[in-house]
């Protein structure tokens, strides 16, 4: 729901990421095709592949909200101009509720 | 306090039944997220940056014990065990599972609380005065008004689908204490020869592009206000940008016009109202709603009070408590406590469901009943005996919200920023956090005494950052955080946008600067009674900037 997300070439590594509907906990698209809570866990993916892991989210209405790319290294570090905004997805700084 | 009526009760429930058929069809993939999105927004619905967040109505910041309980309960089974009061004297819960926001909604409707109309280009909640009905320094109680202008407001047809979402707030004070000239409208109510009435302000705001609001109507009789507003409606909803976000607020249509020729549209909209257009709002409906905000019953007291007196001299944290979070009530013998809920190393505003329900348990047994939100994030009792002000003070300090800081530099107001926000550039909360613990000295703390830090992490400015004393601005270069700061803005009746003085800084250089800052005003001071806005005033921005900036 980033007012602006960067558009990326197709040979960048990108993961998917969006929200889960349920519940609104963000989640990553693994490399076999589940949704995960762990960034960690996240696959990436480049070219047509990736385009096809994309529109397939985008039909999961009833379980991913907002499915869009997310520029990842070629092995799954987050970086890229929203690099903040997505590492503070993948790991919050703040223990919530319990202060900072 | 208001009651709902059988109308009240019946509208807020199907309300509920009807957005649950629409979580169901959310839920099932049949509604996308781009029909759904407008619909869960009318419900106080967002989805941010690590869930979705359900912002509650609190009308006016009023809140009945059992209502507050109710808030903890969903809090501790829905939430993470904590709730966020904002500015809007609201509450926002973080942590939803969109599936369950359905049967939060049916608690909160059992409780005659509500979701409707927290988002959305609509008329949001009314907010007042934290002190009102206690103040003494108003003209009447506020909150009828309110309330009144409250029902006008909710479910409008004509202004659901404003260019964009619309703010009021209301004030009976000479000492403004709601920020009503950066609202988009803001009104003071003044009596001049025996009769009700109210100043009008229009056109203020923050976000991109602050504003004070332009004086529109010294005086428009309380019999009139409502057809006034829907005068001041009708022109924003003819004429306001609908082509450009950032440029529909009424501010901006008020700048673009004039004040002169804003005003002279309102005025022939007023003039132009049919008879039968007009609003008939009975003398005797006006008094119904007053009787909800009846004083409570307090019993007469001594203005001094022997037991304070001796808790105050035998405790100097107590004492230092008393000196900070009391303010004057109207009635001899009772004080207004501000709770705060600016601890030091917690987010500011939020409260933990123990937390509210102590505060609910001491509203029922010390504070008649009757709890407020400040638009500062703090929680009011507004009318509590002198002589119960140890064992509040004790209970308080006891859960972690005995902070002496009430309006002090740690009672910052703060945007919930990038830790929470899908909107902000930069984190708010952790730099607040930083900011607080170079002035975590009590006895410091209170000798720099009244001085307000906002903090927003974007241009957005939830977080109110061009009316602080110092504002904190956090925005994004190029992937890094930096936080711009501004002097000298207020949000009383001499309300001020500050100036951003230079360039933004490192998160890690925030706190010391902001302490030399300070260092150079109690320098400067003409003595401790001159409060830091005032010196700031007398001495201009310039030395306060070499300050600010001056080799750490």
């Amino acid at each position: 729901m980033s007012s602006v997300r960067p558009k990326l070439k197709p040979e960048t590594p990108k993961a998917v990421t969006g929200w889960a509907t349920a519940t609104g906990l963000s989640v990553w698209l693994t490399a076999d095709g589940a949704w995960t809570e762990d960034a960690s866990g996240l696959g990436v993916f480049t070219g047509d592949e990736a385009e096809a892991r994309l529109a397939a989210a985008l039909k999961q209405e009833g379980v991913v909200t907002d499915p869009y790319f997310m520029e990842v290294t070629a092995d799954g570090k987050i970086t890229g101009r929203e690099t903040l905004r997505e590492s503070m997805r993948a790991e919050p700084a703040l223990s919530f509720g319990g202060g900072a | 306090m208001y009651r709902y009526d059988q109308f009240d009760a019946r509208i807020v429930q199907e309300r509920v039944a009807q957005f649950r058929g629409q979580v169901a069809r959310r839920l099932s993939g049949e509604l996308l997220e781009d029909e759904f999105k407008p619909l869960r927004l009318q419900n106080g619905v967002y989805l941010q940056l690590h869930a979705y967040m359900l912002r509650i109505a609190i009308p006016y910041g009023q809140l009945s014990p059992v209502q507050l309980r109710r808030l903890a309960e969903i809090a501790r089974d829905y939430d993470r065990g904590f709730g966020h009061f904002t500015t809007r004297q609201n509450i926002q819960f973080n942590w939803v599972a969109l599936k369950d926001i359905p049967d939060v909604l049916d608690k909160l409707a059992e409780v005659e609380m509500h979701a409707i109309q927290t988002s959305g280009n609509c008329i949001r909640n009314t907010t007042t005065d934290h002190f009102a009905g206690a103040a003494q320094d108003e003209v009447l109680d506020p909150r009828a008004w309110c309330e009144i202008i409250r029902q006008w407001s909710t479910f409008h047809p004509e202004f659901a689908f404003l260019p964009r979402k619309f703010k009021i707030a209301v004030t009976a004070a000479e000492h403004d204490r709601a920020a009503i000239r950066v609202h988009d409208v803001g009104l003071h109510i003044r009596q001049k020869d025996g009769q009700v009435g109210f100043e009008v302000h229009v056109g203020g705001g923050q976000g991109r592009t602050p504003h004070i609001a332009a004086l529109v109507n010294p005086f428009v009789p309380e019999a009139q206000i409502l057809d006034y507003l829907e005068a001041i409606m009708r022109v924003y909803n003819r004429y306001g940008r609908r082509d450009n976000k950032y440029k529909a607020r009424i501010k901006i249509l008020v700048s673009e016009l004039g004040e002169a020729e804003y005003i002279r549209q309102v005025e022939e909209e007023f003039a132009a109202q049919r008879p039968g257009e007009k609003i008939d709002l009975p003398a005797s409906e006006v008094a119904r709603i007053h009787a909800y905000f009846a004083p409570p019953a307090l019993a007469a007291r001594p203005a001094l009070s022997k037991t304070l007196e001796a808790a105050k001299a035998a405790d100097p944290a107590f004492a230092r408590w008393t000196r900070a979070n009391l303010h004057p009530h109207k009635v001899a013998g009772y004080a207004s406590v501000t709770v705060s809920l600016k601890p030091l190393g917690v987010a500011p505003g939020d409260a933990t469901d123990a937390q509210m329900m102590l505060v609910a348990d001491l509203g029922e047994k010390y504070g008649y009943g009757d709890i407020r939100v400040s638009h500062a994030q703090n929680l009011i009792l507004p009318h509590v005996a002198l002589d119960d002000l140890p064992a509040v003070y004790a209970a308080l300090d006891a859960a972690g919200l005995g902070a002496a800081n009430e309006s002090r530099i740690t009672d910052m107001i703060v945007c919930p920023g990038l830790d929470y926000c899908n909107l902000a550039n930069a984190r708010s909360i952790p730099v607040a956090l930083a900011v607080q613990k170079v002035f975590a000295d009590p006895a410091y703390e209170e000798d720099i005494g009244k001085l307000h830090i906002n903090v927003s992490g974007c241009i957005n400015a939830c977080g109110h950052h061009h009316v602080g004393h110092i504002g904190i601005l956090g925005v994004d270069k190029k992937g890094e955080e930096f936080y711009q700061i501004l002097l000298g803005g207020r949000a009383d009746e001499k309300a001020a946008l500050g100036e951003i003085v230079g360039p933004g800084l490192k998160a890690d250089d925030v706190p010391a600067a902001i302490h030399r800052v300070v260092e150079f005003y109690r320098a400067e001071r003409t003595s401790p009674a001159e409060k830091f806005i005032d010196t700031l005033e007398r001495l201009g921005h310039a030395r306060f900037q070499e300050a600010l900036y001056a080799a750490g």
